[in-house]
């Protein structure tokens, strides 16, 4: 159990050396300066943006730059190109605010999911799971901002309220119930937005479990028992369906990251994504970086977590 | 969240000792059964008609100039009659009518959307064959020589898989010069890593198979058994999930377009369409609704031929039916 | 089975939970219910969110909108488009002009120029009458002794990559005995009136190079370089305007600490220190030296004539005990800071530049990343404390739910599409409100390119644009139209300058003039050279690919094949502006107040990559104005040039001037402006802009419970 701790470990610390020599190629060798050397802002004179490139290392070379950052990293005096503050604070400040969107989709996500999906197996063919199902693909193939708009648009225009944004402002004087309940409510559109993809898919793959699950002998067994149907597929089915799910939880981290770009970017919502997003727009190097850098950092911490949970859920896994 | 749409549930190891005719055969009359699929197939077949000719009628023969702007007909509703707006003869659209009515500038959105269902379904297209070509040489090349190879290339893959794929094709499309080959490059690059594992495994399955075996005795090149032999034992997984990763493509680069990165004019794309419309929408609905609705379309019928293709190779499913 | 139930409750719990909570928030119509402090809470939305809040480091629009409300410059700009003091109470213009006396020349009557010699001259001229009403504009003659200094010159060369380096000379100069005259007000022309006194030869330049000796190794490039600038180092006839302020003595910054000279000179130093890499450093490159008088005067020197000077002191104000160099480093000390990251600690570091304290009317009180501004009044203002208790910038990028958040009552303003603000001119709830900007949008050509070095051609382009329909359909008329490089709000803009009429008739007979006929496939060629080039233009602004996308039809219409791309922002400048790898671009310039300056714009020595004359516009004459212009310290004289090259530029068309588009706000309709009488009675006034700022009464903006009723509708 040891060795596979420290062997995972080691070839992940591996990877994520790799990833960030990849990313760090990726994003250098791309044409575009830092938009901070603005040149089309007239007030700026050539040995302005001569000095704004050599303070950012810009005119170095390439594996220089690669050192500088790494080692600023590590420091934690990495500081944005953009306005010169220090990245990881601010990439704390931003998850934090990411969080609670993602916590609330995954809440939905799960526990819309899986009655839908055990429903739709437990009735297969019925109205109920051919219309579950042609709905999971409708959600799988829509665009989410096109979906996004039309919700926002018929929220607006129907009810008056305000979705956009984390709260409303100018709401000092109101009383604490009050401010929490828009908070809530400023929290439930987009993280419904976020989730609904999520509902379909996992809601499909529910439904797929249970069947492939049903088809077992041990549920036959169960059936043959003369359980009622109910109890075979709660008791007996659900619980080894989930085996699998296990491993789709070290996936979900990452999706923090690159699947709330467009989520936060339409609801305003300050968030790690539009984080991303706008360092993207500003060039920012040591942002999307670092970004980058924390986004497979999660994926593999994920991965690694999927792998040791398997191993402890399942037996049939030894971990060499 | 484009990304995220790929459905989780793929075949475990679809039987494909079936031999290829009878497969076809049985695949198809399968298809043919799942009423879902069957649609899909019918409007991919007329969507791709409909590129083909979009393509002949709005560039080269122009029935319908998706460049013409006719500033005092700007903004006017789906099935609106031409005319009336002080506009030269030439100015006017085919048959007088705009079908899908005229965006902020006056130009037809009907011919727009044709012009755009061809650039839509070639990024799709192109994405995946380049996703193809990259996933099944490195997974046959992984699964056919296993050790060494297999490591670097599994770790490779493992590596590229830890990048927030939406994150790195938005930063490597914002960094790059825009043009419609750098997207449908960026997002096949980035989207191999599904295909080449299938591929691997089907091909660590297949190596062991007597036909294989005979291929290696006969001294036949690793090339031409890998390629001719091996791989199209192992596409049916592959075609599957082909045809959904068009379906993602085609999302991937509307989600693009909403963030500024995707096609840019003058190539018109229904993402970039689409993502014009929205500053029309309170005064412009359908700019908005209907390259949404379209690409609503085209994507689920890729998922829906998808899915029942899978169906119909999944010979457990099958049975259950 | 209880697995069941649960399944089944949980996700109807969690969604009625989020469900219900949408009857909690408020809404347009109820803003204020249960919630007294809206009424007195400013709620603006804005695309992007600011960069830096430190005006002299900022350069984005965000940014300033923060800064602007937060400090307080030492000048303004009034209702009627003329300076007025804020930090300063006023400030006069005067003059300190040199004359250096280079040994061995000589006087008109044929004796030795010496400064004692020269000096008498010109007070026994200005004595006689001679020299007519110079003579009450020189309050003294002076002789200056001669002096040696030492500096570091720099020298900007490009590298073998061809970015540009700066390189420093050590020099000495070894300056001769000099007449100084005090002028009451700048005489552009004193020397040309002052030439027949003391003679021309004194003048002359040639020769004073003698004076300059690099120090230390230096090579004969560098005895060149210095000597190419001697005119600069070491002038002969030298002109030194001198801006005199007089602060305020009742203003406090936001922490209590008063605002003297000394936060003048810190401004101005902080600006030039290299460590701060401030974007305004040219603005001040003229300015020789700043002294502090006293407590409450600061004289500004200048270098050399440079009339748009006084515009650069429109620059909020900076607290210097908050930011000297004893305050950064104890700040370095708190937050650890080690090595190189203390070696570099700046300004731009500096949490200064997150929590700004200034003298404005509003102080900062917290910022959150891309989500929100917070300000609160100043009560302790020194032009008495606005009305709204707090403003809130909020931060939503996209303009669709921009508008959505507006109509919901989340927002009480934000800068609207014109099609959106269209919609709420004629919409009773809301009310929305259009200015005049310092902004003009164009297409430029690449006058390098042969195709376009034909004034014809470019006209033909330009009479094939219908522009007037661009500003009635794309800026639903929020525009107007433009016929040259100056502003429309400002006293340079020459209203006689008749517009280009939109005649495609008579651009295809200009064409046709240009010797371009009609090929085979309808695409106008001249010597079997198709007329056929690409247009350019960033995305992201719909203007823009409004005005590429009609250009191209219109100019289709009349033969001409264009191509068209859009790419984003940083691209576009780099690749293609800025390497001046284009034909044609659509662009637009927005500008400062009142900078009758075009020379970075429009000299023929900008036109180098980077430099943003990029159309390559090289004109003797308009070089000739462009430099008379920055010379001439009469108001009239000074509008009268600019008008002629605002002509000129206008008929050498190397752009397409289109229009200058307005800025569209709409509001919430409780807004209202209030005024007091002398009694303190208060009456509303309807929001009103002036001169492309919306918020020109900002501090004077209330919301009302209800709808106001107006002074002058009763």
């Amino acid at each position: 159990m040891a060795r596979f701790l420290v062997r995972a470990v080691l070839v992940r610390c591996g990877l994520l050396v790799v990833i960030s020599i990849i990313a760090f190629a990726v994003v250098h060798l791309a044409p575009g300066e830092p938009s901070e050397v603005d040149p089309m802002n007239p007030l700026m004179k050539p040995q302005d943006i001569a000095r704004i490139r050599a303070a950012f290392h810009l005119d170095e070379p390439f594996y220089a730059q690669y050192f500088y950052w790494l080692r600023d990293l590590a420091t934690g005096e990495l500081t944005s190109f953009k306005d010169g503050q220090p990245v990881l604070p601010r990439i704390w400040e931003r998850f934090q605010n990411s969080v609670p969107l993602f916590l609330t989709a995954m809440l939905i996500v799960w526990t819309l999911a899986f009655p839908t999906g055990i429903r739709a197996a437990i009735t297969r063919g019925s109205r109920f799971d051919r219309g579950t199902t042609f709905g999971a693909y409708l959600l799988i193939s829509v665009p989410s901002f096109f979906l996004a708009y039309l919700v926002i648009l018929w929220v607006v225009n129907t009810f008056d309220v305000p979705v956009i944004g984390m709260r409303t402002f100018g709401f000092e004087g109101a009383s604490p119930l009050r401010v929490g309940m828009d908070r809530l409510w400023h929290l439930a559109i987009p993280s419904l937005m976020a989730a609904l993809s999520g509902v379909a898919v996992l809601s499909r793959y529910v439904r797929s479990q249970m069947l492939e699950v049903s088809a077992q002998d041990y549920v036959r067994t169960a059936r043959a028992k003369g359980l009622s149907e109910e109890r075979v597929v709660y008791r007996h089915a659900l619980r080894n369906a989930l085996l699998p799910f296990v491993t789709l939880f070290g996936f979900l981290i990452p999706g923090l990251i690159g699947g709330s770009v467009i989520v936060e970017q339409i609801f305003a919502w300050p968030g790690i994504g539009r984080l991303g997003y706008e360092a993207i727009l500003a060039r920012d190097f040591p942002v999307i970086l670092t970004l980058n850098f924390f986004a497979a950092f999660l994926t593999l911490l994920g991965t690694f977590v999927s792998d040791v949970l398997y191993a402890v859920v399942d037996p049939r896994i030894r971990l060499e | 969240m484009a990304q995220a749409a790929r459905p989780a549930s793929l075949p475990s190891g679809s039987d494909t000792a079936l031999s290829g005719t009878t497969l076809r055969g049985e695949v198809w009359k399968q298809l043919k059964r799942d009423r879902l699929a069957s649609t899909g197939l019918v409007v991919l077949a007329v969507l791709v008609v409909m590129a083909l000719l979009g393509k002949l009628l709005t560039e080269w023969i122009v029935v319908f100039d998706p460049a013409m702007v006719r500033l005092p007909a700007k903004l006017l509703p789906p099935l609106a009659a031409a005319g009336a707006h002080g506009l030269a003869p030439e100015q006017l659209p085919a048959f007088g009518v705009y079908l899908l009515g005229t965006d902020e500038l006056g130009r037809d959105v009907f011919a727009r959307m044709l012009q755009g269902s061809f650039v839509s379904l070639s990024i799709g297209f192109v994405a995946v064959s380049i996703e193809l070509a990259i996933g099944i040489l490195l997974g046959g090349l992984a699964g056919f020589y296993g050790g060494k190879v297999d490591t670097l290339i599994m770790r490779f893959t493992d590596v590229m898989l830890c990048f927030p794929t939406f994150f790195l094709i938005l930063t490597v499309v914002a960094l790059l010069p825009p043009s419609i080959w750098n997207v449908m490059i960026v997002i096949g690059v980035t989207s191999w890593m599904g295909t080449c594992r299938f591929v691997r495994a089907e091909l660590m399955a297949l190596r062991e198979q007597d036909f294989v075996r005979a291929a290696t005795a006969l001294g036949l090149s690793d090339a031409r058994i890998i390629f001719r032999h091996m791989i199209p034992n192992a596409l049916a997984p592959v075609l599957v999930s082909a045809t959904i990763a068009v379906a993602t493509a085609i999302l991937t680069e509307s989600a693009l377009s909403y963030l500024g990165f995707g096609v840019q004019p003058p190539d018109a794309s229904w993402g970039n369409i689409l993502s014009d419309g929205r500053t029309f929408l309170f005064d412009a609905p359908w700019l908005f609704v209907i390259p949404g609705v379209a690409i609503l379309i085209v994507v689920l019928s890729f998922n829906l031929v998808g899915e029942g293709l899978r169906d119909a190779l999944n010979p457990r499913l099958r049975r259950g039916r | 089975m209880t697995t069941k139930r649960w399944l089944v409750a949980i996700p109807f719990v969690v969604v009625t939970a989020l469900v219900q909570s949408a009857l909690w928030v408020p809404r347009y119509e109820t803003q204020g219910a249960g919630n007294p402090g809206r009424l007195t809470t400013y709620i603006d939305l804005g695309i992007g969110d600011a960069k830096i809040l430190n005006p002299i480091l900022s350069a984005d629009s965000a940014s300033s909108q923060v800064t602007q409300l937060v400090f307080d410059g030492l000048i303004d700009v009034n209702e009627d488009q003329q300076w007025k003091g804020r930090l300063a109470e006023r400030w006069e213009t005067t003059e300190e002009a040199y004359l250096t006396v280079l040994p061995g020349r000589t006087l008109p009557d044929g004796s030795p120029a010496t400064a004692a010699a020269v000096a008498g001259r010109v007070r026994a001229a200005l004595a006689s009458g001679r020299l007519g009403s110079l003579a009450e504009r020189v309050q003294a003659v002076e002789r200056v002794p001669a002096e040696t200094r030492e500096l570091e010159v720099s020298i900007v060369e490009a590298d073998a990559d061809g970015q540009p380096v700066e390189r420093k000379i050590p020099a000495r100069i070894d300056a001769p005995e000099r007449v100084k005259l005090s002028l009451d007000r700048v005489v552009s022309d004193l020397f040309e009136q002052l030439a027949p006194v003391v003679g021309e030869g004194l003048l002359e330049q040639a020769g004073a190079e003698a004076y300059l000796k690099p120090l230390g190794e230096a090579g004969p490039a560098d005895v060149a370089a210095l000597a190419a600038r001697s005119a600069e180092l070491l002038p002969v006839a030298e002109h030194n305007p001198v801006l005199t302020f007089a602060l305020r003595r009742d203003v406090r910054f936001h922490d209590g600490h008063p605002f003297d000279a000394g936060d003048v000179r810190f401004t101005y130093e902080a600006i030039l220190d290299p460590k701060n890499i401030s974007p305004r450093t040219s603005s001040y490159e003229p300015v020789k030296r700043l002294e502090v008088v006293d407590d409450h005067t600061v004289r500004v020197v200048y270098k050399r004539l440079y009339s748009p000077a006084i515009s650069a002191w429109s620059m909020g104000m900076l607290p210097e005990h908050r930011m000297n160099g004893e305050a950064l480093a104890r700040e370095a000390e708190r937050r650890g800071l080690t090595g190189e990251a203390r070696a570099r600690f700046s300004l731009r570091e500096s949490e200064t530049a997150q929590h700004p304290i200034g003298t404005g009317p509003f102080r900062f009180v917290d910022w959150q990343r891309d989500e929100y501004v917070h300000l609160a009044r100043n009560t302790d203002h020194w032009n008495g404390p606005p009305e709204m208790e707090n403003v809130y910038l909020r931060v939503v990028p996209d303009l669709v739910t921009q508008e959505v958040e507006f109509k919901a009552g989340a927002a009480d303003g934000y800068s609207a599409q014109p099609h959106q603000a269209a919609r709420y001119r004629v919409d009773p709830r809301y009310q929305a409100v259009s200015t005049p900007t310092n902004t003009y949008g164009y297409v430029a050509f690449n006058l390098r390119r042969p195709l376009f070095q034909d004034v014809r051609v470019r006209r033909a382009l330009a009479m094939a644009i219908d522009v007037d329909q661009l500003i009635e359909h794309v800026l639903y008329g929020e525009g107007q139209r433009v016929s040259g490089p100056y502003y429309v709000n400002t006293p340079y803009y020459d209203w006689d300058t008749p517009l280009v009429p939109y005649d495609p008739e008579g651009a295809r007979r200009l064409l046709a003039e240009a010797g371009y006929t009609p090929g085979p496939d309808g695409i106008l060629a001249k010597d079997g050279e198709r007329l056929a080039f690409k247009l350019i233009t960033n995305n992201g602004n719909p203007q823009r690919k409004a005005i590429m996308t009609v250009a191209q039809d219109a100019w289709r219409s009349i033969g001409v094949a264009v191509v068209t791309q859009a790419f984003e922002w940083t691209v576009f400048l780099e690749q293609f502006v800025n390497a001046l790898e284009f034909d044609a671009v659509v662009l637009g310039w927005t500008g400062g107040d009142l900078d009758p300056d075009l020379f970075q714009l429009w000299h023929s020595s900008e036109t180098n990559p980077y430099q943003l004359n990029f159309a390559g516009y090289a004109s003797p004459e308009a070089d000739a104005l462009i430099e008379e212009i920055r010379i001439e310290y009469d108001e009239t004289r000074q509008n009268a040039l600019a008008k002629r090259l605002h002509r000129l530029i206008a008929t050498d068309q190397p752009y397409v001037f289109l229009y200058s588009a307005r800025a569209t706000y709409v509001l919430d309709r409780r807004l209202a402006i209030v005024e007091r009488d002398a009694s303190g009675a208060e009456e509303f006034r309807r929001i009103e802009a002036i001169y492309g700022r919306i918020n020109f009464f900002f501090e004077r903006w209330r919301k009302l419970a209800q709808d106001p009723v107006f002074a002058e509708e009763g």
